[in-house]
């Protein structure tokens, strides 16, 4: 018996992960960043050394300044997304099951959804003060609407074919809720959760440049008006960071909570 | 025939882009301003055609607050400009780009309003007519290093207070901090005319310092870019018709109280800024006649933003300030 070599055409189309070039590529763009400074054909005011913002990265460490940006950022997102996550997974979870709530709140997320919430800022500021109400407000807005979308949409994907069958099996209402339509609907409200911390840096950042006195994004435009363009750095890389814990966390949190979806 | 008025078409596009100056070509260049009464010295200039005497002929660009004008005179987008100086500009220079600090453009002076402190009408009725009566409210500035950032540090200090004492809310633009008093989202807002005006006429709020009785000191100046000031021959070009215009402005708005110029140049600075002429009568500061600087103050901010953490190294005055081309120009300009 011959045996015919049979070659994987499929082979080009595999994922592979690479880990050293997931590395290399973020270090060269450090070096690359690194050289272009140490040349000084760019001055230091308009791009400062990788290292000189690691140094001012520390040195603000140290001195306690960080510390009540980060602090007063992350409490500002906490609440926010934390409100505007419980509400958008309600209102959904609502405007999925309840025929009525649906008739109601569809039209009106369809409405209000598209509103840039950063448009609604100046608005907020006027009703709520220029403290801490308007910038939890406008955060909360932003992860609200994601979230109900998703949600709602992953409410009305459960497979009916399940929800027959727990009803068949003599489960109640709020046993198919609880136990077949918030389950089959949690991928999609993790995703929101997704979208909803990267919109919610973007509007908080955006709320800290209004007239704040602390916060990273106070950090960063004040960096800008006194010219410190490395202080401006710290900023964003923190930005990046916040960014970076935030996604972590939800994967994480995602496959807790989800262990049936082991690739997730 | 057809040949024929093409090229006479061509012939006359030719002559109208040269132009009968060509021989003594006009330079163009970038002029950064506030919409501010206190520009009033070149809204005279460019109107009058100071600068075009002297080859000139400067674009005015209009920014919203003083520190993005020191971005674009670094970053080389403007070539001239005329504004406040603050912290950041100070810092730009720390940080190794030059921008050279020329000729005198308004400063705070006794019984002449520039810049003030004004506090909300309702707190001024209860009350409020002191800093002492601010401590621990809310005070509007354009931006954390700016002239008014300034102003309100030094007449606290002037009364034995600092800053700590009050609340200082950034709010990025002058209209803005007249929007915020009188929406009562902040208690006092420090500004400059004519918002200062504005906010008296309109019943928002009542001034309580007016900086110029306070403290008088070098509050705007004009500056260059480093290219525009190793270009020397422009450069002191710019500064004759800058003359020309300071010593109009100051013998017609200055030197007397009213009458046909003085009322010209609040016209014209109505026109330019959008404000109403009564506003703008009353806030035309005080600047040399000759644009001479304040000898020394630049070196007295600068110590005082890095006193106060804002400013990251004190530098030598002579590596900010260079009045040479102030001096070429006043060489053969009379009197």
């Amino acid at each position: 018996m011959t045996r015919l070599p049979v070659p994987d055409r499929t082979r080009a189309l595999a994922r592979r992960r690479h880990p050293v070039a997931r590395v290399l590529g973020l270090l060269g763009l450090v070096l690359a960043w690194e050289g272009v400074t140490r040349t000084g054909w760019v001055p230091p005011l308009f791009l400062p050394s990788p290292l000189g913002v690691l140094a001012a990265g520390a040195e603000m460490l140290t001195t306690g300044e960080l510390a009540v940006h980060i602090a007063t950022s992350l409490r500002r997102i906490v609440l926010g997304f934390g409100l505007g996550a419980l509400g958008g997974v309600s209102v959904g979870l609502a405007v999925g099951v309840f025929s009525l709530a649906e008739a109601i709140g569809n039209p009106l997320i369809a409405a209000t959804f598209p509103i840039p919430k950063i448009a609604l800022l100046p608005l907020l500021i006027l009703w709520l003060g220029i403290g801490e109400a308007s910038k939890v407000a406008v955060i909360m807005l932003g992860v609200f609407f994601p979230m109900a979308i998703n949600t709602y949409t992953g409410v009305r994907h459960a497979d009916p074919l399940l929800i027959r069958a727990a009803v068949s099996f003599g489960a109640g209402r709020w046993s198919v809720i609880r136990k077949v339509m918030l389950p089959s609907a949690l991928p999609m409200i993790f995703a929101g959760l997704k979208l909803g911390a990267g919109t919610s840096l973007l509007l908080l950042v955006a709320a800290e440049m209004i007239a704040a006195n602390s916060g990273i994004g106070f950090l960063i435009l004040n960096a800008q008006n006194l010219m410190e363009t490395t202080k401006l750095m710290v900023g964003i890389v923190l930005l990046s960071l916040l960014g970076l814990a935030s996604h972590w966390l939800l994967v994480r949190l995602e496959r807790a909570a989800l262990p049936w979806r082991a690739e997730a | 025939m057809r040949r024929v008025v093409t090229a006479a078409v061509l012939a006359a596009l030719v002559c109208l882009a040269t132009g009968p100056g060509a021989a003594q070509p006009v330079q163009k260049l970038k002029l950064g301003v506030l919409k501010l009464t206190s520009s009033a010295v070149l809204f005279l200039g460019v109107e009058r055609g100071y600068f075009k005497e002297f080859g000139i002929d400067p674009e005015l660009v209009y920014f919203q607050a003083a520190q993005p004008i020191a971005v674009a005179l670094a970053s080389g987008d403007i070539e001239v400009g005329a504004t406040g100086l603050t912290a950041g500009l100070y810092n730009i220079v720390t940080g190794g780009v030059r921008i050279w600090i020329v000729a005198d453009k308004g400063r705070e002076w006794p019984d002449y309003n520039l810049s003030a402190l004004v506090v909300r009408t309702d707190l001024y009725d209860a009350g409020v007519r002191t800093l002492r009566d601010l401590k621990g409210k809310k005070i509007g500035v354009t931006q954390i290093g700016s002239t008014f950032h300034y102003n309100v540090g030094r007449y606290l200090e002037k009364e034995g207070m600092a800053l700590r004492d009050v609340e200082l809310v950034p709010l990025q633009a002058l209209p803005a901090l007249n929007d915020a008093l009188t929406a009562r989202r902040v208690d006092a807002v420090a500004t400059a005319e004519p918002f200062v005006s504005r906010l008296e006429s309109s019943g928002a709020g009542r001034v309580i310092v007016n900086t110029g009785d306070t403290f008088p000191w070098q509050i705007a100046t004009v500056m260059y870019s480093d290219k525009f000031a190793r270009d020397r021959a422009r450069a002191v070009a710019f500064m004759r018709g800058y003359v020309k215009a300071s010593r109009a402005y100051y013998d017609a708005v200055l030197a007397q109280k009213s009458g046909p110029a003085h009322d010209e140049v609040v016209r014209l600075t109505a026109r330019y800024t959008g404000a109403a002429p009564e506003l703008i009568r009353r806030g035309l500061p005080y600047q040399d006649r000759d644009g001479r600087l304040m000898s020394g103050d630049v070196g007295r901010q600068m110590a005082w933003w890095h006193e106060h953490g804002l400013v990251k190294a004190r530098l030598a005055e002579k590596d900010i300030v260079d009045e040479s081309f102030l001096r070429e120009a006043l060489k053969n300009a009379g009197r």
